[in-house]
């Protein structure tokens, strides 16, 4: 650490040097223009990458929004209605009820942030830090998780616990827990095994990148376990919050678990008035707006806390000296405890909603009065060699390998300006916004995306961006975004600049010291961040629904759509077979780094 | 502070990569579009019928004219129409119901046009008198599908369903998630109390099949599985999901779905609108489309689609007849106007949401 300090500081004293040379050598006024404009041009290349970089946010991100939102006051800009400035939506949607599914939004997005984070991190710390048995297998499992759609999870449930349920014939009728999962507390649970593979990966790459020095100095102070716990615990906190930020977000948003589980339970929440305002005739954006802005508020109470939480902190723990950790070895009682407990997360988490595609595509009316009950691999004889499978799903993983690609970039840049300490204005703007594009549910976005690039005045410009493939990836890069970039905020905000500078001292350059010191220590976490992409994207649907260019089919909208005709067979047998396409992907990608990867970049949270 | 702007340019540039792709395809489409033979632009069809796609390749092999089919659930696609309100990409829409299409039209949105169509009388009670938009077919709401192998007792009007032989088993969908739920409950509205009366006398039917135990599912397929399981014995479905139903499942001695028609039966047509905002070549062009829709080639075209469900409408025009799976159409039918009953749909579901689900 001295070395380092020591070495930067003579790095600054270099520069001055050079800088005082410079002036001696301007005796000539034309000389001195020529500088100054050569130093002009130079404070251009140096700042324009970033002016690019926020011109491109403004593009993807706060143009859609800040449209969408202005619709509410003036419905006239974007021809939904006659005025230019009004409020009369806002007393159309603030009722009784709107406030009442506000403050259930609230407690449901509270509730199932804590209880992703909280599985997150034990989930992260049996895996990383212990010889637990069948550690291994979670790293599939939770981006099978990531796969799996709500509705699967949804329909698990439903098709166990429901009156007549499988349950039920298997001989016990599930009385309460029908009515447990029926309403608040079953929202919360699919919600939460949504809000897991988020928490995990945000709070596990950030886990790898703390190494065993801290709780080794714990320990040699005599802290006892729970001491080194706390340490590890704060020291993790921009990971911790970044998961509850997200998983609060995505869950504030939820619109589908909510109407589909808890349908007559009168359990209203925020986002059901935004729906009967879009999905109804005639469509009223500005109510829709106006229950939008509404929906920042929570937002903002979201990114406060968050803010409070890690004020003046610093969590740069991340160096090339970050010390192996050492495997706790768990005792046989512990191990059996700890292998029961994964199990049952296993069984809740993945086991129901595998059961519900099984009950949907695998056995002919399961649990019902109709159907053989049989096994059949009818629908997946019968969509496996159809079109409608083939085509989508290859459209669809190219789009979603485009966007992994282009935002694991910009998600790096998004993650070092939210990880900057203190926090810049620029970087709170961009939490806002990041925060913001997901507590929005996903339709109101992409109307917001209509509104923006569907303008007659771009059209004159000779500008037609809506109904293209290029509109569409850029949609999936602003929705992938939030979360890629706060799954790798963790990391980000564990680097130690001085390496960066160390090695541009020691004459390597810019690319150069980013690709042999910054890379390495987060070549793993930006893998997870790029699979975290393309699985979210292949079959991300509410953009996908309004965006897509006419005549080209993503994989989602042709899933919905053979659902939404009653053929719940072929509809979930491709959701499975696409499921089952992009964990080949995680797989491969995986095995490669382990195969090609050098062997410094696999270094990092290693255990010894 | 260099490298990360470095990264912030390749981000940056590689954007800029997608974005100049995406123009670049966009340029080729419309340049194609241009060049190739005069007068043949793509035409945009807006569709969620699951004959949309079949309907769009056969007539292009008629008559040379592309169409680009965006398929969908009715929501979606009329959020992104709304949102497209003040620069309309779509040609053509074609969707179940019409008060979407009323309303459309007040908005100055549809252009009208008087197909030489060969109407029956089902035809001509749903074609709207300034013919703003086209009915291709229609179904009906609700039909009342029951499991025989579980009761005996077959209503013959709505009322029968609030009596106590009814109690606890009658299932229907919820109208904020089923696109075809609406326009049941404003048909049972408009039967019960007319436009002059409004919604009241419909609320009070409504409340009082809630207080008989009636059940609310999210959609067709949602109260078809409740009937499956035997959490209901009745449900009130959209007529085309009701015959499939009964065509797909082998009766047992458990489950034997047949099917009663209430008196009045709400016609639920399919509708095609074509958008006002299209070109000359266009607008001749959706008409043809049109005009194939309605000519026995296109009836049998989309009779051939989905035969367990969107398939299994009645024709509305004399030279198509229904297909053998459907009864005879309701004798009892009704129209209701999408015009009063339309605008009243947000107040009627929000009511229904709070009050009976």
């Amino acid at each position: 650490m001295v070395e380092l300090t020591r070495v930067s500081a003579n790095s600054g004293a270099s520069r001055s040097r050079v800088r005082s040379a410079v002036p001696t050598t301007a005796g000539v006024v034309g000389t001195a223009a020529r500088s100054l404009l050569s130093r002009f041009g130079a404070i251009l290349i140096r700042i324009n990458p970033f002016t690019l970089f926020w011109l491109l946010i403004v593009a993807i991100l706060i143009l859609p929004i800040v449209l969408f939102l202005a619709v509410a006051f003036s419905p006239r800009l974007l021809d939904q209605g006659t005025e230019w400035f009004t409020l009369s939506a806002f007393a159309q949607a603030v009722n009784g009820q709107l406030l009442l599914g506000l403050l259930h939004s609230l407690v449901i997005g509270v509730t199932t942030a804590v209880a992703s984070a909280a599985v997150g991190f034990l989930l992260s710390w049996v895996v990383l830090r212990t010889n637990a048995p069948g550690r291994r297998i979670w790293t599939g499992v939770v981006f099978a998780l990531l796969l799996t759609p709500s509705y699967l999870i949804a329909l698990g449930w439903e098709r166990l616990v429901e009156p007549n349920g499988v349950l039920q014939v298997l001989g016990w009728d599930p009385i309460w827990l029908r009515d447990v999962i029926y309403g608040p507390v079953g929202i919360v649970i699919v919600l939460t095994v949504k809000g897991i593979p988020f928490a995990f990966l945000a709070i596990s790459n950030a886990m790898r990148g703390l190494g065993h020095e801290f709780e080794d100095a714990a320990r040699v102070h005599g802290g006892g376990r729970i001491a080194s716990l706390r340490i590890v615990l704060s020291l993790l906190a921009p990971a911790v919050w970044s998961a509850l930020a997200i998983v609060f977000a995505e869950s504030v948003s939820d619109f589908g678990v909510a109407s589909t589980l808890a349908n007559d339970a009168h359990f209203p929440v925020a986002t059901y008035s935004l729906y009967n305002a879009v999905q109804a005739f005639p469509v009223n954006f500005p109510v829709a707006s106006a229950v939008s802005w509404v929906l920042l508020i929570l937002v903002v109470l979201a990114l406060l806390a968050q803010s409070r939480a890690l004020r003046g902190r610093s969590f740069r723990v991340l160096g090339g000296r970050s010390r192996p950790v050492l495997r706790v070895q768990l005792s046989r009682g512990a191990k059996v405890l700890c292998t029961l407990a994964l199990f049952i997360l296993l069984v809740i988490s993945l086991g129901v909603p595998t059961f519900g595609a099984i009950s949907a595509s695998l056995i002919d009316g399961l649990g019902s009065l109709a159907g053989t009950h049989q096994w059949t691999l009818d629908n997946y004889q019968r969509v496996i060699v159809s079109p409608d499978l083939s085509q989508p799903l290859l459209f669809s993983a190219e789009l979603a390998a485009i966007t992994a690609t282009v935002t694991l970039v910009l998600a790096v840049v998004c993650a070092r300006l939210l990880a900057n300490k203190g926090g810049s204005f620029g970087g709170r703007i961009l939490d806002l916004v990041l925060l913001a594009a997901v507590a929005l549910p996903g339709i109101v976005f992409a109307a917001g995306y209509i509104f923006a690039y569907n303008l007659p005045l771009t059209n004159t410009l000779g500008i037609h961006l809506y109904g293209t493939t290029a509109l569409l990836v850029l949609a999936y890069l602003a929705t992938a975004l939030p979360s890629t970039s706060r799954v790798l905020v963790g990391t980000m905000s564990q680097i130690q600049e001085s390496m960066s500078h160390a090695a541009r001292v020691h004459g390597n350059g810019a690319i150069r010291s980013w690709l042999s010191i910054v890379l390495p220590v987060t070549a793993r976490p930006m893998l997870s961040a790029w699979l975290l992409t393309y699985t979210a994207t292949l079959l991300e649907l509410p953009v996908s629904q309004l965006l897509a260019p006419p005549g080209s089919l993503p994989i989602s909208v042709g899933i919905t759509s053979t659902l939404a005709k009653y053929d719940f067979g072929g509809g979930t047998a491709m959701e499975v077979l696409a499921i089952l396409s992009a964990l080949a992907v995680v797989g491969v990608a995986y095995l490669l780094f382990k195969l090609i990867a050098p062997a410094g970049w696999r270094r990092i949270g290693r255990s010894a | 502070m260099i490298h990360k702007s470095r990264v912030a340019a390749g981000a940056a540039a590689l954007t800029a990569m997608v974005l100049l792709a995406g123009c670049t395809s966009t340029q080729a489409t419309s340049l194609t579009g241009s060049t190739s033979t005069a007068k043949v632009e793509p035409l945009v069809l807006y569709a969620a019928e699951a004959y949309d796609a079949n309907m769009g390749k056969a007539f292009t092999a008629k008559t040379g004219i592309p169409v680009k089919v965006v398929d969908d659930s009715t929501g979606p696609l009329l959020t992104k129409i709304a949102a497209e309100k003040n620069n309309p990409q779509w040609s053509l829409f074609w969707a179940d119901g019409d008060t979407a299409f009323s309303s459309l039209d007040q908005q100055g949105e549809l252009l009208s046009y008087k197909p030489n169509a060969p109407w029956n009388a089902v035809g001509k009670a749903i074609v709207p008198s300034d013919n703003s938009y086209i009915p291709t077919g229609t179904t009906v709401m609700a039909a009342l599908i029951y499991n025989s192998a579980k009761t005996t007792s077959v209503p013959t009007t709505y009322d029968d369903l609030a009596t106590s032989a009814y109690t606890g088993k009658v299932g229907m969908n919820d109208p904020s998630q089923s696109g075809p739920t609406y326009p049941f409950i404003a048909g049972v509205m408009n039967q019960l109390g007319g436009q002059s009366a409004g919604v009241s006398d419909g609320e009070a039917y409504f409340t009082k099949l809630k207080s008989n135990g009636l059940k609310v599912y999210p959609t067709n397929g949602d109260t078809l599985h409740a009937l499956e399981t035997g959490q209901i014995n009745y449900g009130l479905i959209q007529s085309s999901a009701a015959t499939g139903e009964v065509v797909k499942v082998k009766p047992t001695s458990g489950y034997a779905p047949k099917i009663v028609y209430l008196p009045k039966s709400t016609l639920l047509p399919s509708v095609i609108g074509i958008d006002k905002a299209i070109d000359k070549t266009q607008q001749t062009e959706a008409k043809q489309f049109v005009d194939y829709a309605l000519s026995p080639e296109g009836q049998k075209v989309m009779q051939g689609a989905d035969l367990a469900g969107d398939s299994l409408f009645w024709p509305i025009v004399d030279n198509s007849t229904a297909l053998t799976q459907l009864p005879a159409f309701p004798a009892d039918y009704q129209r209701i106007d999408p015009t009063f009953w339309g605008p009243l749909q947000a107040q009627v579901v929000t009511w229904f949401d709070s009050n009976i689900k």
